[in-house]
């Protein structure tokens, strides 16, 4: 059996992953001031437009890119070339300058902004009236309220895995697991603040999978953490978690890869909607399998070390 | 647990399950139902229509559906007066979408999905298909805000005179004190039902749930839901599918009452002044200043129901009306049939509610030759019943008005009581409102006034594109899984593989039978859960893995990996579970989508792999004179592990 030894690095993973959670969250706060605006969470304007058929996506990508506009372009139907196209609140101004280059022949006064933004629309692919299906100024789907909620549930949840693993196994490993689960949320916020990922319904479903996924993953290795201790007091814990680790490791690699061969799928396929949940899924099964491991088993390890020396 | 025998399980669940999930893979049909009208149209103009709906057939809904519809191209006969569409995977977002743009030919409320025959044995008709997400297909979202200050005030309108009289009990000095005391009690009880708790409002949010789910169902929508949202006393309803229906969003508000109030006494003292006054003006030429036309202004420019409100309100002020008295008016048709139907004069009522909605059902139309008008019948409750005969009983010579809305629509004389509990209501009615005053009282009344919070159109999240490619992208990742699976672990990998295709299968079946709709988050939680169910496995093999290397016997191996696995298996679930029933409790929309395909997802991978997997191994191993389990991969060659 191959033994690797694990725990050696635990001053640098811990301060690693320390870091590049304050990495993300400042880079988040200062350059972009905030996460990303998105329509699911912040409301925005949303069209639906029928386009000529050889107007494709990359052509509104592209002009939206061109334009400094952030647009979301969604294929409603490939028959009729419809398009779904949502703007956040952020390009408010972009539109409003935009419009006012419009040749005063080809504009009618209007006062809202979803007024302008269609005759921008119309102006810039000649579109008639009726090709413009629908235009609605729309609020948050999700939002504040699931910010709260997602707070509450989070916590909740942390408290109640910290009862259930105390009572099945012991306090420290709890504690440990529960650590490493918040650890695993605020990386993948992180990057998702960093890389200015759009906050949607998907972005939420990815985080809760990959809840789900590590609160798995940490117990599976965990249990044979506790199994492997059971009887052993005398022995140091290191060399406990070095083996146990090394022990579950076939069967880590094993499901992180079978997990990933489905997410890769998605992002290789093209379903370009599904890339950001995908590329959130990807990376929080690589958090969360790394967490495991360098986190969580450290933790406990550093926690059982400080109880001791209290004892001695 | 080493018996073919228990075979039979799985093969029993698998049949059910197949059986439940049949009505999606079905053939089906769809009843399109033309409208009556229709008919009475010109030839030509009924051409129009029905060419406009086979134009569409060819170019949309029919292209490469492989749905037939029947009669082609034609009207259907009058005495079958529709179209049925016959195909697979008919998708409520199309059904209504063909009903709205060929609003002028379809009647939208009577269109029908022919159950299957599973569908009408086991669930006496209901659908059994599984529902697509308002993400997944787009739609419509109303969120409607229960008013419940108003509710409180129709409420102590029911119970004023009562009210009236117990406090003149308490005051009255030679009363004696049992009854006092008794009124006290009395008392407290009606202020309490005033009083709205959390609780109540609750009560009254899920009467008028059912209510809207009732109007919904006589729309024949497909798959529309609706939901209480606790934290804003608000009603949500979701109509996948419908992309701007205001007709429907007027027949959800409708908050229309129909209740009978018994008119003041003979001789009418303060109907009396008012109409005095009225007249006053007229003869000073004043008409424009007479209250009954500045009230017909009001409806006129549309003014709504608050502004209508206040000045009834101000009448009552102005004759100085006594509190248990109220202000309506009298709606009616001028002198011919087809002129508007306005208020044409005012009567007062007592505040008291004498019948209220809630006593009649079961209301019809019908039209009345011998005064060439509408009116509509209905059935009294037993209660009700009871209550009309007292009333009408105790009431002879005064009048009972009948009050729609706030529209007073006739006041007759009771002349005798009235028993049997069947009564009508004639008035100036034309065949559109009667059918819309029977449906009022055949579907109740909603209980608190609904007012329009948020009313959106909503896009798919996703466009079709994506979801093609998407789903494409899964099924090509589990068979890669799957195929990994096979290599990594050999005969293992297999087992692994069918108890993960039973697992789903499985899943599919119980979420369909909760009436599930399925949301992006919905599909996230159960890729998490193939997820699982994968890992479990693995977790398993390497347990098992690890006793033969230890050198034990095959069998014994098998038996001790299970149960070594074990306790992680369920330990890991459990906490994934706990988690997920947090999830539901706490969460909305997108969060419970995904929390409800996770947990039972979590129960249906628990039974998979903790018991069909190792029924299937422990049979190989034990049965099938399976002798070398190697769980080594193929693809690192090969080593030690056999074992006999």
């Amino acid at each position: 059996m191959y033994n690797i030894n694990f725990t050696k690095y635990k001053y640098f993973t811990l301060s690693f992953s320390f870091l590049a959670i304050v990495a993300g969250f400042v880079i988040t706060f200062t350059k972009y001031g905030g996460f990303a605006h998105s329509l699911d969470f912040n409301g925005g304007l949303r069209t639906v437009v029928e386009l000529p058929a050889d107007k494709t996506r990359n052509d509104l990508d592209g002009y939206f890119q061109s334009k400094n506009i952030e647009a979301v372009v969604i294929l409603l139907e490939k028959e009729k070339n419809i398009y779904q196209l949502d703007i956040g609140l952020g390009s408010l101004d972009t539109i409003e300058s935009l419009y006012k280059e419009i040749p005063e022949e080809n504009r009618e006064t209007s006062t809202s902004a979803i007024d302008r933004f269609v005759q921008l629309l119309r102006y810039e692919y000649k579109l008639p009236k009726e090709k413009v299906l629908s235009a609605d100024q729309v609020g948050a789907v999700v939002g504040g309220e699931l910010t709260e909620v997602g707070i509450t549930l989070l916590l909740t949840t942390l408290a109640i895995i910290l009862l259930y693993l105390s009572i099945r196994s012991q306090f420290k490993f709890a504690l440990a697991s529960s650590i490493a689960l918040v650890h695993d949320i605020l990386m993948t916020l992180a990057l998702i603040g960093f890389l200015q990922i759009k906050p949607s319904v998907p972005i939420i479903a990815a985080l809760l999978t990959l809840l789900g996924y590590s609160i798995n993953d940490k117990i599976v290795v965990f249990d044979r953490i506790r199994e492997n201790a059971h009887g052993k007091d005398n022995l140091a814990l290191s060399n406990i978690i070095n083996v146990s680790i090394s022990q579950t490791l076939g069967r880590t690699i094993n499901t992180s890869f079978t997990t990933m061969i489905s997410v890769i799928a998605i992002i290789v396929g093209g379903a370009v909607e599904l890339y950001d949940f995908a590329f959130v899924l990807l990376f929080g099964v690589l958090v969360g399998t790394y967490s495991s491991i360098y986190i969580a088993a450290p933790i406990s390890e550093i926690y059982d070390q400080l109880r001791k020396k209290r004892f001695v | 647990m080493q018996s073919y025998r228990l075979l039979i399980l799985p093969f029993l669940i698998l049949a059910v399950s197949f059986t439940i999930l049949y009505p999606n893979f079905a053939d089906r049909s769809l009843k399109i139902v033309v409208r009556e009208d229709v008919y009475a149209l010109p030839e030509a103009d009924q051409k129009i229509l029905v060419n406009a709906l086979f134009e569409r057939w060819a170019k949309d809904y029919g292209k490469g559906s492989g749905w037939t519809i029947e009669p082609q191209g034609t009207l259907p006969p009058k005495e079958n007066p529709f179209y049925t569409v016959k195909g697979r995977f008919i998708t409520s977002a199309k059904i209504n979408q063909i009903s709205q743009e060929n609003q002028s030919l379809v009647s939208e409320s009577k269109n029908k999905l022919e159950p299957t025959w599973i569908e009408n044995t086991i669930r006496g008709g209901k659908s059994l298909s599984i529902k697509l997400g308002l993400d997944l297909q787009g739609g419509m979202r109303v969120v409607l805000k229960g008013d419940f200050e108003d509710y409180t005030s129709k409420l102590k309108d029911l119970y004023a005179k009562e009210l009236t009289e117990l406090n003149l009990t308490l005051k009255n000095p030679t009363a004696k004190p049992e009854d006092k005391e008794k009124a006290k009690s009395r008392l407290s009880e009606i202020e309490s039902s005033f009083d709205l708790s959390p609780m109540r409002k609750i009560v009254e949010l899920e009467k008028a749930k059912m209510i809207i789910d009732n109007r919904l169902t006589t729309q024949n929508l497909t798959e529309p839901q609706v939901r209480i949202q606790k934290e804003q006393d608000a009603i949500e309803v979701s109509l996948p599918g419908v992309s701007n229906s205001a007709a429907i969003l007027e027949i959800l508000q409708n908050t229309e009452t129909v209740e009978y109030r018994l008119e003041e006494p003979n001789p009418f003292v303060f109907k009396g002044q008012i109409a005095d006054n009225e007249r006053r003006m007229m003869d000073l030429g004043k008409r424009e200043d007479t209250d009954i036309f500045i009230f017909q202004e009001l409806v006129k420019n549309k003014a709504g129901k608050k502004a209508q409100d206040e000045f009834l309100e101000g009448l009552e002020k102005k004759y100085n009306i006594p509190k248990d008295f109220k202000v309506y008016a009298m709606w009616a048709r001028g002198n011919s049939a087809k002129s508007a139907l306005l208020p044409r004069s005012f009567v007062v009522l007592e505040r008291k509610i004498a019948l209220s909605g809630n006593d009649m059902t079961n209301a019809q139309p019908s039209y009345n030759s011998n005064s060439y008008g509408w009116m509509v019948s209905f059935t009294l409750t037993p209660n009700g019943a009871e209550k009309f005969f007292d009333l009408t009983s105790e009431n002879r010579g005064r009048n009972l008005a009948i009050v729609w809305g706030d529209k007073v629509i006739s006041n007759p004389v009771i002349n005798d009581p009235i028993a049997g509990g069947r009564a009508e209501i004639s008035g100036s009615f034309s065949e559109q409102e009667a059918i819309r005053l029977a449906n009022v009282i055949s579907e109740g009344a909603l209980p608190i006034p609904l007012s329009v919070l948020e009313m959106r159109f909503i896009g798919p999240t996703l466009g079709i594109e994506s979801i093609e490619v998407g789903l494409k992208a899964v099924a090509i990742g589990f068979f890669l899984v799957m195929a990994y699976m096979i290599l990594y672990y050999r005969l293992g990998g297999f087992i692994a593989d069918l108890s993960l295709l039973v697992n789903l299968i499985i899943l599919a079946a119980l979420l369909t039978l909760m009436d599930f709709t399925l949301t992006l988050p919905g599909i996230a939680g159960i890729i998490l859960t193939a997820g699982m169910a994968v890992d479990a496995n693995v977790i398993i093999y390497e347990r098992i893995r690890e006793e033969i290397e230890e050198g034990r016997a095959l069998s014994i191996a098998v038996t001790r990996g299970f149960e070594n696995a074990f306790w992680t298996i369920m330990d890991a679930n459990v906490t994934t579970l706990i988690a997920g029933i947090l999830m539901i409790r706490l969460g909305n929309g997108p969060i419970k989508g995904f929390a409800i395909t996770l947990c039972w997802g979590i129960v249906t991978t628990l039974f998979t792999s903790l018991f069909l997997s190792r029924l299937f191994m422990e049979l190989a191993v034990n049965r099938m004179g399976v002798h070398h389990l190697n769980l080594r991969p193929f693809f690192f060659g090969k080593k030690e592990t056999t074992n006999v």
